[in-house]
């Protein structure tokens, strides 16, 4: 509403429904309530445990006083293809439970974005929760972002997800980009590459050089398309390490 | 109408400031239940029965709090415009980290702009602020 992207005849605010404020574990699944605030989001043991991408997505968002306010529903119903947590989200492949006066609907992260702020929800519905698997053992993921100053939007971003099994082998692997399209991105040629394969440093290293294929990012007054593309592999890259390190245990 | 122009406009409580009403500049940050938020990002009507500080009501009768007084004596305004949100944010930093880095005091004031470019003063008082505010818990 603030940058004139949304003029709506009448709100409703639901900043008072508290019991939509929660994250807890049940069944093998990370459940949170859609109004979760990023700042209790990045700084949750179970989340920084578990996914730490999620949190390291949600300590970047904006500044301090935006991530006291700001919440996981808003930010995945929102859709910006820049913002931070959509883009982890989908990485996690996070199920998004939505609300209507008469139905609940469980939607895939992977559908749920549908272009530049438009989603899967339809008029009368809102987010209630945010479902995440948790990853077997040996799973790791990371987040990395690149902004122009510290508290921008994302001019390019990556997340990965990876479960490794015995000798290293990649039993599941997840990588979206932020800011290249008009929605997340999954980067699914370096997912094929690296999927049942043994993990090592040249295999990290060709995938990453996949992520980019066939995308054309649009330029902004921030960064050209090229910029943005060698940004995606080198970060892409980078991302992977650290989720495979973690993915073994490290840090 | 803005929960920033209900404090300034109603109460006349003109202490907390409008720099740029697009949320990127921080001037207008207040309290909200005890956690920092932008007030210009806020309609007047969401603050309903919530407990709000704004600058006015940092200083405790008359008295400057440790972290005003640390501002003076290391210049850590120029002029001042951005001084009641960085305030209020150090605040909060301090409020959760009692003795912040000096990287934990420039992520914290993340979303406060200083046109005057007077960072190195804010932070050096918010530091010194810290480890005043430490000694007299210590007491």
């Amino acid at each position: 509403m603030k940058l004139r992207l949304a003029a709506p005849n009448a709100l409703i605010d639901i900043n008072g429904l508290t019991e939509l404020s929660y994250i807890r574990e049940e069944n093998g699944v990370i459940a949170i309530g859609a109004l979760t605030r990023h700042d209790q989001l990045s700084r949750d043991r179970i989340i920084q445990e578990k996914f730490p991408l999620l949190a390291e997505a949600a300590n970047v968002i904006a500044d301090q006083q935006v991530r006291n306010r700001g919440t996981i529903g808003g930010s995945l119903a929102h859709a910006d293809p820049t913002a931070d947590l959509p883009t982890a989200c989908m990485t996690l492949n996070a199920n998004i439970i939505t609300r209507s006066e008469n139905e609940s609907r469980s939607i895939a992260s992977n559908d749920f974005f549908r272009d530049f702020f438009a989603t899967a929800l339809k008029q009368d519905e809102i987010i209630q929760e945010v479902r995440i698997p948790i990853p077997p053992p040996r799973s790791g993921g990371a987040y990395t972002k690149l902004a122009k100053g510290h508290s921008d939007f994302a001019l390019v971003a990556v997340a990965a997800q990876i479960s490794l099994g015995s000798g290293d082998l990649c039993n599941a692997i997840s990588v979206v980009l932020g800011g290249v399209g008009s929605t997340p991105t999954r980067a699914t040629e370096t997912e094929k590459l690296l999927v049942g394969q043994v993990i090592e440093d040249r295999l990290i290293r060709q995938a990453s050089l996949k992520a980019a294929k066939g995308l054309t990012p649009n330029p902004d007054f921030r960064a050209t398309s090229e910029l943005k593309l060698k940004m995606v592999t080198t970060l892409t890259e980078r991302t992977l390490r650290t989720a495979v390190s973690r993915a073994r245990g490290g840090n | 109408m803005l929960l920033v122009d209900f404090l300034r406009d109603k109460l006349e409580l003109t202490g907390t400031h409008i720099g740029c009403d697009t949320g990127h500049c921080g001037a207008c940050t207040v309290m909200l239940n005890d956690v920092t938020v932008k007030s210009c990002l806020l309609l007047a009507a969401q603050a309903n029965n919530s407990k709000i500080l704004t600058i006015e009501g940092v200083s405790a009768e008359g008295e400057l709090h440790p972290l005003q007084e640390a501002f003076l004596e290391h210049q850590g305004l120029q002029c001042g415009y951005c001084t009641p949100g960085m305030i209020l944010s150090s605040l909060f930093l301090l409020k959760r980290n009692s003795a912040p880095s000096e990287d934990e005091i420039k992520k914290a004031i993340d979303g406060n702009l200083c046109r005057c470019t007077g960072y190195l003063g804010i932070v050096k008082a918010v530091k010194a602020a810290a480890s005043r505010m430490q000694g007299s818990l210590n007491q």
